[in-house]
């Protein structure tokens, strides 16, 4: 780093000051501010809180189906190509995931995108007709089986039965476009006029009154659904579901169990897993990820997919067939074609198939090791051991790191034949102003240096020996530790990173930050995820079937 | 191609006839428009300011390549960002492009995470300037207001400059060539299509807005406004697509589709930090020019008289390589005052920038309007979401306006305002210039003292 970076007197005076406390941050809710003198922080957050059973729901947000929900939604209900969905406006982003209900709004363009959407897909959907409908308007007469059609589509697209004047309003859009032109037109029209209503686009909660006084309401059958088609599979109910709906086997704790087992062995579930490990760990960003061909000439675009539908495949077959989080993070073992097993090094793999593959011993070691993350945690031409070390601590500790503040130069040192990379960021631990920060990150992304930026493996660094030597401090599995297999494998015994990821998949789940409220509801699922021996997939089956889900807040989003 | 301006051809009486509104509005000859010019990172103070007053003021560094137009210019020197300097949290970037426009604090919340361990934030807490003229003057025409953005981002606190109201950022156009269909599609289609066309997109508007309203008053404060919201851009859509039938001027030239799409998703790691993708970047200036012609043309088509191009998102991590650097920009900003070639090639980056203003004024004085041009009916205003880059300021924000919005302001002039002079000030001079008189403050009031001294003729 530039020794002539400046710091201004007010910036030096917030950064001794506040010493740690300046670094880290919390969403609410969180652990406390972390402390470098407490070797052995409380890994859990609910230290004397008292957790009654009465269910709390914590806030309950309008949800907005976003841009995959919806397109999956379309998708479902109308068996048309959805490829149109891509010209859209992107969702916002909150807390890295893309289905936050309070930034998801529709303004203008998205507005005016989903009419033009809509035009397409019901244009695409009344081309065939026959599947489209319950009845032949021919026999039934139009009137009778535009209702029928009404009624039956309409069930699917709002994911509830139709109210009287909702079957009435859309009867008389069907009128609109039959008078216009022909039965087909009606049918056209009132599909266009479904998928736009707010009925479709957003998932409504307001079936069950509360009662006198209280705040805290369960969800109907059909809001539970949904609930539970969204977060499992990113997409609407299927028939059994809403058969389950509207039998009122979707109330009991147990009948809901049964369910969610029986959707978590759909394909769908491995979509919408894939979907949260892409917006928790990042693992969709590689697309941008260029390097300089003349310091990685084995990196090019071939790789690059490679070592992403890697990670995708790895993420599913630990998910589905181990489940343990221990596994997702320590794992000495990858799935691998022909080509990555030659660019890794590793023997086995023999054609374009993806197959399981063991790395050498010790050289590897689940997730955090594979060249999808490492190559996306680095720059162009060198590693990236801040990168590396923030997204440990803000994605599996939950952690969260400031931006470094201004007036600094955080352009990273330049590659010198004559330095390793880790001695290139000395000052990071040299001057205090740094450290006081850096020390949270950089000891630990020196771990990850024995895995150049595209992923490879390397002993050596610019010809000298890797020092992979690292410290966690401000965990609770603090220590130091040499390379990343030992660091990974600390972080598996870690109750943080435990308590981490189910916070993760609750905001996932829910669609928002956690608050105050929802702390028995995290202390509950983490000693279920503990009951579970670390199951990742017992964790969502038992986030859909909690309390919290049963419930939600009479008055939403609050207000 | 030649474009001509909405004078003369544009058949106003037409308009008046359906929006009732018209009819009593004071309307001038031509119609003024207003566009918002962002670039990021802040600049070089010095390298930036005006010297000297008057007409005989001389520009900046940064500022020579409005060399041409100085007398078009009003340099805008030592405006803050109050709003911003006291907003209860929030990173300095994107606590600056919040504020930008909306001259209001940022809402309360950990959304959007802080820079030095501070309060994270929420959305900006009210309405954008662009956003709040085009209320009042964007029911003339087809689109109320254009939003274009160089680059596709994920929305989020750094990558929107316009709000429709609190915590309600407005997605801009990235896609040039859906952009091109959703603004000139229907140009030249035979009228008879396009009245169906119309019919049809109103009679399922008709029916889906009444979901909506009906919907509104069942649920909580917050769910409400997020309806209210998706309600109101129903509205919006509904009146454009009716006013369309009299709106599209027989003079307007559609122009070329452009061939470019998206970029990218430019993506952001877990901070909002952009990731740098240098490759990526190689066709940013024709993406420049696209969107620059295609507003070009929507204004001389009296498509909307409001309209704003991100140039690139607030703490842009872009690669400028066609200037032969190979630095982010973003990086470089942080680089302290004695690292001369870094200060160098920031002003270098927002030379070119300033290019980007220049080609947008003479492609404006390309169209005939009247006896002038477009440009005389106009005020563009290119800004920052900081002061200095460096330190992540909020004051001495590099404001400047280029056009005289139909003479309304003395261009040809560089002033300094006292410490504490907020941006309010200047959006209501902005307001004012657009024909909205009654406009006293904008934003948060509190930093309101009424138009800018010395901008009006």
């Amino acid at each position: 780093m530039s020794s002539s970076a400046p710091h201004s007197p007010p910036l030096l005076a917030l950064v001794l000051g506040g010493a740690l406390l300046s670094c880290t941050g919390m969403v609410q809710g969180g652990r406390g501010t972390p402390s470098t003198s407490d070797s052995s922080p409380n890994p859990t957050m609910t230290l004397g809180v008292q957790c009654d059973p009465s269910p709390k729901p914590g806030r309950s947000p309008l949800r907005r189906l976003n841009q995959q929900e919806y397109k999956h939604t379309i998708s479902d209900l109308l068996g048309v190509d959805t490829s149109i969905v891509a010209t859209f406006p992107p969702d916002e982003a909150s807390l890295g995931f893309l289905n936050n209900a309070d930034a998801l709004v529709v303004t203008g363009l998205l507005a005016e995108s989903y009419m033009t959407a809509a035009i397409t897909f019901a244009t695409a959907a009344v081309a065939k007709l026959n599947t489209l409908l319950p009845c032949d308007p021919a026999s039934a007469g139009e009137e009778v089986c535009a209702l029928a059609f009404i009624t039956a589509f309409g069930q699917r697209a709002f994911r509830r039965p139709l109210a009287a004047d909702e079957v009435a309003l859309f009867q008389g859009v069907y009128q609109q476009g039959r008078s216009g032109g022909g039965f087909a037109d009606g049918i056209e029209l009132a599909v266009e006029a479904f998928i736009q209503s707010p009925r479709f686009l957003y998932r409504v909660e307001l079936a069950n009154a509360p009662a006198g006084g209280q705040n805290v309401v369960s969800v109907d059958g059909y809001e539970m659904a949904s609930r539970l088609s969204y977060f499992l599979w990113g997409t609407m109910p299927d028939a059994e579901l809403f058969s389950a709906a509207a039998s009122g086997k979707l109330s009991a704790p147990a009948d809901i169990e049964t369910e969610v087992r029986r959707m978590v062995r759909d394909p769908r579930a491995r979509r919408s897993v894939a979907e949260f490990h892409n917006e928790w760990l990042g693992l969709g960003e590689l697309a941008g990820a260029t390097k300089d061909p003349a310091t990685y000439p084995a990196w090019n675009d071939t790789i690059r997919a490679e070592v992403q539908q890697e990670g995708a495949n790895f993420v599913d077959h630990v998910f589905w067939e181990d489940g343990r989080l221990e596994t997702l993070l320590t794992a000495p073992y990858s799935y691998l074609n022909q080509d990555l097993a030659h660019y890794y090094g590793v023997s086995g793999p023999s054609g374009t198939a993806y197959e399981r593959a063991e790395f050498p011993a010790n050289q590897r070691a689940g997730i955090l090791t594979q060249g999808a993350l490492l190559s996306a945690l680095a720059k162009p031409n060198q590693t990236a051991p801040v990168l590396r070390g923030k997204f440990v601590r803000e994605m599996l500790l939950c952690q969260q790191l400031s931006p470094p503040p201004p007036n600094i130069v955080i352009t990273p040192p330049d590659v010198r034949p004559d330095a390793t990379t880790r001695q290139r960021f000395t000052q990071h631990s040299k001057d205090p102003n740094c450290a006081v920060c850096h020390q949270l990150m950089d000891p630990l992304g020196f771990g990850f240096e024995n895995y150049d930026a595209v992923g490879q493996f390397r002993a050596t660094d610019q010809g000298f020996p890797v020092d992979a030597s690292g410290q966690l401090i401000n965990t609770d599995v603090d220590g130091k530790f040499t390379g990343a297999v030992e660091l990974a494998q600390k972080l598996a015994t870690s109750a943080e990173v435990r308590q981490c990821l189910v916070k993760q998949w609750f905001r996932y789940a829910v669609g928002r930050a956690e608050t105050d409220d929802d702390q028995c509801t995290l202390q509950n699922l983490g000693s279920e995820f503990d009951s579970a021996k670390h199951d990742m997939r017992e964790l969502s089956v038992k986030i859909a079937s909690s309390d919290a889900f049963r419930y939600r807040s009479a008055d939403g989003g609050g207000n | 191609m030649l474009l001509r301006g909405a004078g003369g051809a544009l058949a106003l009486p037409l308009l008046t006839d359906l929006d009732p509104r018209l009819a009593h509005a004071d309307m001038p000859a031509f119609p003024k428009r207003f566009i918002v010019l962002f670039s990021p990172n802040g600049t070089i103070p010095g390298a930036w300011a005006a010297s000297g007053s008057g007409p005989t003021f001389a520009l900046g560094d940064i500022m020579t390549p409005l060399a041409a137009h100085q007398q078009d210019l009003i340099v805008l020197q030592n405006l803050e960002m109050s709003a911003a300097l006291h907003s209860p949290g929030g990173d300095a970037h994107g606590l600056g492009m919040g504020c930008l426009l909306t001259a209001t604090e940022l809402l309360a919340g950990d959304q959007f995470k802080a820079g030095m361990g501070g309060a994270g934030s929420g959305w900006p807490g009210g309405i954008s300037i662009d956003q709040f003229i085009a209320n009042r003057v964007g029911m003339a025409t087809k689109f109320p207001s254009l939003e274009f953005s160089v680059k596709r981002m994920s929305g989020s606190i750094w990558s929107r400059l316009s709000y429709r109201g609190a915590a309600t950022p407005v997605a801009p156009e990235d896609d040039p060539s859906v952009a091109f269909d959703r603004i000139f599609g229907s140009i030249g289609v035979d009228p008879a299509l396009l009245a169906r066309d119309r019919q049809r997109k109103i009679s399922v508007l008709d029916a889906v807005v009444g979901q909506y309203a009906a919907l509104s008053p069942r649920l909580s404060k917050s769910d409400r406004t997020k309806i209210d919201t998706h309600l109101a851009a129903l509205h919006d859509l509904e009146t454009r697509i009716k006013a369309a039938a009299g709106s599209l001027p027989a003079t307007c030239t559609k122009p070329m589709r452009p061939a470019l799409t998206a970029t990218a998703d430019v993506t952001y790691n877990d901070s909002g930090m952009e990731v740098v993708n240098p490759s990526a970047d190689v066709d940013v200036p024709e993406r420049h020019q696209v969107l620059r012609s295609l507003l070009v043309s929507a204004l001389a088509c009296d498509l909307t008289r409001v309209a704003s191009i991100i140039m690139a998102p607030s703490r842009s991590d872009i690669v400028l390589n066609w200037l032969g650097i190979p630095d982010s920009h973003h990086d470089l900003s942080h680089h302290g005052d004695s690292d001369t070639d870094a200060q160098q090639k920031l002003v270098k980056i927002n030379q070119w920038y300033a290019t980007q203003v220049a080609a947008l004024i003479s492609a404006l004085k390309a169209v005939p309007e009247g006896t002038g041009t477009l440009f005389d009916n106009t005020v563009i205003l290119w800004c920052n979401e900081l002061g200095i880059g460096n330190a992540h300021s909020h004051t001495n924000i590099p404001f400047l306006l280029a056009g005289s919005a139909g003479g309304f302001f003395k261009t040809g002039q560089s002033l300094k305002f006292p410490d504490g002079t907020a941006q309010n000030d200047l959006f209501v001079s902005i307001a004012q210039a657009l024909g909205q008189s009654d406009v006293k403050s904008f934003g948060n009031a509190q930093y309101c003292k009424g138009p800018l001294p010395g901008l009006a003729v």
